[in-house]
């Protein structure tokens, strides 16, 4: 377990090491600067360079790469070019709070409306219920958020006056942007769950434990989903990262001060240190999120237990 | 069992309060101490009834270190809580504000600013003159300079080099007489330099404040220090500011409103549900919604100093040639462009100085001139014609243009009139912001949509951008020594009728060369609150001015 756990982390460095190169390289392609180049189009191009230069950014781009990995190693992100005189990582640091905390709660809501709507259409298969409930996931996948987020600022927040419009001011202004986000959550989790339930259901250990005379809370509960834990688990990873890492879009609506304005924003004014550091902390966070699910497989299903070595 | 869950429940909660702590509601940062300071207000009047303005920025707040910022959203709040030696008034007209009153020598060279006596930093401490030679030479130095340095170093004698770290600060010709004195020398005339000291640029500088902070300085609002009409209380860069009345400013007795919320809302249509839900007393509009609300009072327009036009390659075929440029140049009736197309309160161009821009006596440049280049198609054809029987072949046009709605809006706009009158197909080519610079750079472009938003007002801030030699490739090769001896003479002129004359031929000269198309003249239009009125907006620099709004 342990050479497991390290040669994973192994690979984490070396694949965290490829992106940053990769990202490095690719953004230096953007055409452009951080500046405002509107007003250097004024300077003659020998000041224009001069004026790269105190930045450093008159050297050749592989030049500049190694300056860059050495700091980076040094565990400093740089400073932010847009935000003059910040750290990357204390503006990371700084706007990750709310995009989390939206992120956790959409996915606990997600989750945890998404299973029991997916458990009810299975438990009444070809019924009314298990219609209406297919509907809405359907609805949920096929809705862009944007709109959704649109539709529940308007009537929710300007007619009916029943929560703020937007801004980031309370906790009441995280709940718009959160029912936003997990609505795509609850529609995908519904539909996997009730499928996922439905080839439970046919399992012979399903039939066993009723003959038994085992309550049906208690099938579902002890039998169903746990099982039924198993794939969600698969698909858990990339909803957690994608909502915890922020949503531009409902972000923007909400004006909530979130990291994924930061990171399209960074993009569109070249601000290579944030577009950097941001990269990374994605794709770190991404890496480790995955690892957590691989041992979380274990928990979950002894069965795949990784190579057996775990002493019980 | 049971107490594994405990457990977990005991995690959870953890992880809840770490996040709901990290995640800064910037209503709960709000001193307990200001809350019961203002006690004797209800708390839920607090949306209507009272003297706060709230008003939305439509990006994050880059950087509020003054000297070194480059951004309008920037310099729109540093304008409110900083204030210059002279502050523009609604006309676009300086009026003394730190200082009292200035001398200028005869040859124009020579600036004498007496400032005021009792102006005060907002922790008490006095103004004095070497506040401004410490921010000015402070925003010339190449370690502290941000791309603004120009905005002092095209003016201020000794500046350039000193700004190239070829000369020491004594060089400079800013000279600290006594505590209320100071005398600036210039490179040359320059009879807009008063209105430049009221721009962000040149803002002063407490030294003592400024080493005490350091690398903090102006990254939080009690790191900075304020000498304008507010100071900030709370200072987000992805949220926004909130102002409050400075009780130590010279004027407070102007100032009506007490407080000021600037909030950043980066969806236009959010801005919009802010202001009907009564949340913000201002929001500027996108086309879309401008017919919805074109009828209503609250309604409004206003222009920027910001000219939009063509620029002709005039290195490549076929713009090589002086009536295919000319033939393109008249074939497009920006009036269309601006009342259809564009649809928010853009002003259509023929000339390239903005409306409204100071000329000489209180006539504007444009009332001067007139206009200059008016769409005529008969004569279009004419010309092209003519360009095309010199050619030899109908020649093949690429316009290129920038990727956003708007710039790719002009660009289909073009290729559809010249289609219509000229029968003439061009193609389009659009590139990214900072893509369209860099190819327009390297020269490698037939005609392209730019633009120009003025630093200052005066004509010159256009017309000094076709001098030689500065960009020859960006400017489209626009090579005529006239111009350049004409823009000279303006530079070195005192006299100010003659010297606006100069700039008056200019203009006539380039656009009458063909090389530059003129299409239109920026506008904006906003919804404001009827009960708000006073909220000065420039058309350059730093905007808005809040000192003189109030609101019932």
């Amino acid at each position: 377990m342990n050479k497991y756990l390290f040669m994973r982390l192994v690979n984490i460095v070396i694949t965290l090491f490829i992106i940053a190169t990769a990202t490095f390289f690719l953004m230096k392609q953007m055409p452009g600067s951080p500046f405002d180049e509107e007003k250097l189009s004024t300077l003659s191009d020998e000041q224009r360079l001069e004026f790269y230069a105190r930045y450093g950014l008159d050297k050749p781009v592989s030049q500049q790469y190694f300056l860059y990995m050495k700091t980076l190693f040094q565990g400093d992100l740089g400073e932010s070019y847009y935000f003059k005189g910040q750290d990357v990582s204390s503006l990371i640091i700084g706007r990750i709070g709310p995009s989390a905390l939206l992120g956790v709660q959409a996915v606990i809501l997600g989750f945890t409306i998404g299973i029991i709507l997916g458990i009810i259409a299975a438990f009444r298969h070809n019924t009314m219920w298990d219609f209406s409930t297919m509907l809405v996931a359907v609805l949920g996948v096929s809705i862009p958020n944007f709109v959704f987020a649109a539709l529940l600022q308007y009537y929710v927040g300007l007619k009916l006056g029943l929560l703020p419009v937007a801004f980031w001011e309370s906790y009441s202004s995280s709940i718009m942007p959160t029912i936003t986000l997990s609505l795509m959550v609850i529609a995908l989790i519904a539909r996997f769950t009730r499928n996922e339930m439905l080839e439970v259901l046919q399992q012979d250990y399903m039939l066993t434990a009723k003959a038994k005379g085992v309550s049906q809370f208690k099938v579902i509960y002890k039998h169903g989903i746990r099982n039924v834990l198993i794939p969600l688990v698969t698909i858990l990873g990339p909803i957690v990262v994608s909502l915890l890492t922020g949503s531009l879009v409902i972000e923007n609506i909400f004006s909530v001060p979130g990291i994924g304005s930061l990171f399209v924003d960074s993009i569109k004014v070249n601000d290579y240190t944030t577009i950097m550091g941001l990269t990374l902390f994605y794709s770190a966070f991404f890496v480790l999120t995955m690892l957590i699910i691989d041992l979380l497989y274990g928990i979950i299903d002894p069965r795949i237990r990784i190579s057996g070595q775990r002493s019980e | 069992m049971r107490r594994k869950w405990r457990g977990r429940l005991v995690l959870i909660f953890f992880i809840a309060v770490v996040l709901l702590s990290g995640c800064n509601f910037s209503g709960s940062s709000t001193e307990p101490s200001e809350q019961t300071n203002e006690g004797t207000t209800n708390d839920d009047g607090a949306r209507s009834a009272d003297n706060t303005l709230r008003l939305s920025l439509d990006n994050d707040i880059p950087d509020l270190n003054q000297v070194k910022t480059t951004d309008g959203i920037s310099f729109g709040i540093l304008n409110n809580v900083m204030e210059g030696l002279y502050r523009l008034d609604e006309n676009n007209e300086p009026q003394p504000a730190m200082a009292e009153s200035y001398e200028k020598s005869e040859d124009g060279l020579t600036y004498t600013f007496k400032l005021k006596e009792g102006i005060k930093w907002s922790n008490g401490e006095p103004i004095t003159a070497n506040d401004f030679k410490y921010s000015w030479l402070r925003a010339m130095h190449p370690d502290t300079a941000g791309s603004y340095a120009t905005i002092l170093t095209d003016y201020i004698k000794g500046g350039a080099a000193y700004a190239a770290g070829e000369a020491e600060a004594d060089s400079v010709s800013i000279e600290v007489v006594d505590e209320k004195t100071l005398i600036v020398e210039l490179v040359q005339p320059t009879p807009f330099f008063v209105d430049l000291t009221a721009f962000v640029t040149y803002f002063p500088l407490n030294e003592k404040f400024v080493e005490e902070k350091g690398d903090k300085f102006a990254l939080t609002y009690d790191a900075i220090l304020y000498n304008g009409p507010y100071v900030l209380t709370s200072y987000n860069q992805a949220q926004g500011v909130e102002m409050e009345k400075n009780p130590e400013y010279w004027d407070k007795d102007n100032v009506a409103i007490e407080k000021v919320s600037m909030k950043v809302i980066k969806e236009t249509s959010t801005a919009l549900n802010l202001y009907e839900a009564g949340d913000l007393d201002k929001v500027y509009l996108a086309s879309a919604d401008v017919d919805t609300y074109k009828d209503s009072p609250e309604f409004q327009t206003e222009t920027e100093f910001r000219t939009y036009f063509i620029q002709f390659n005039e290195a490549k075929e076929p713009f090589n040639n002086d009536n295919i440029r000319k033939a393109l140049q008249l074939a497009y009736d920006p009036q269309i462009l601006t009342d259809v197309i564009l649809n928010n309160g853009s002003e259509p161009a023929y000339g390239l100085v903005a409306v409204e821009m100071a000329g000489v006596d209180g006539q504007s440049f444009r009332e001067l001139q007139g206009d200059v280049i008016k769409p005529d198609i008969e004569k279009a054809k004419e010309y092209w014609a003519k360009g095309v029987e010199e050619l030899g072949s109908t020649p093949q046009i690429e316009l290129l243009t920038a990727d956003d709605t708007v710039s790719k809006d002009t660009g289909t706009f073009l290729q559809s009139e010249y289609k219509k009158n000229l029968g003439v197909d061009i193609n389009l080519v659009t590139q990214p912001y900072s893509g369209r610079l860099d190819t327009m750079r390297a020269g490698d472009y037939q005609m392209a949509v730019n633009r120009w938003g003025a630093d200052f007002n005066d004509a010159m801030t256009y017309l000094d951008l076709w001098e030689a030699p500065s960009n020859t490739d960006f400017r489209g090769n626009f090579i005529n020594s006239q111009y350049d001896e004409l823009v000279n003479a303006a530079k070195t002129e005192a006299d100010e009728k003659v010297r606006i004359q100069y700039l008056l031929d200019a203009e006539k000269l380039i656009l009458e060369d063909g090389s530059v198309g003129p299409l239109y003249f920026d506008g904006l239009s906003f919804l404001q609150k009827q009960n708000v009125k006073g909220i000065v907006t420039h058309p350059y620099g730093a905007s808005p001015d809040l000192k003189w709004a109030t609101k019932e």
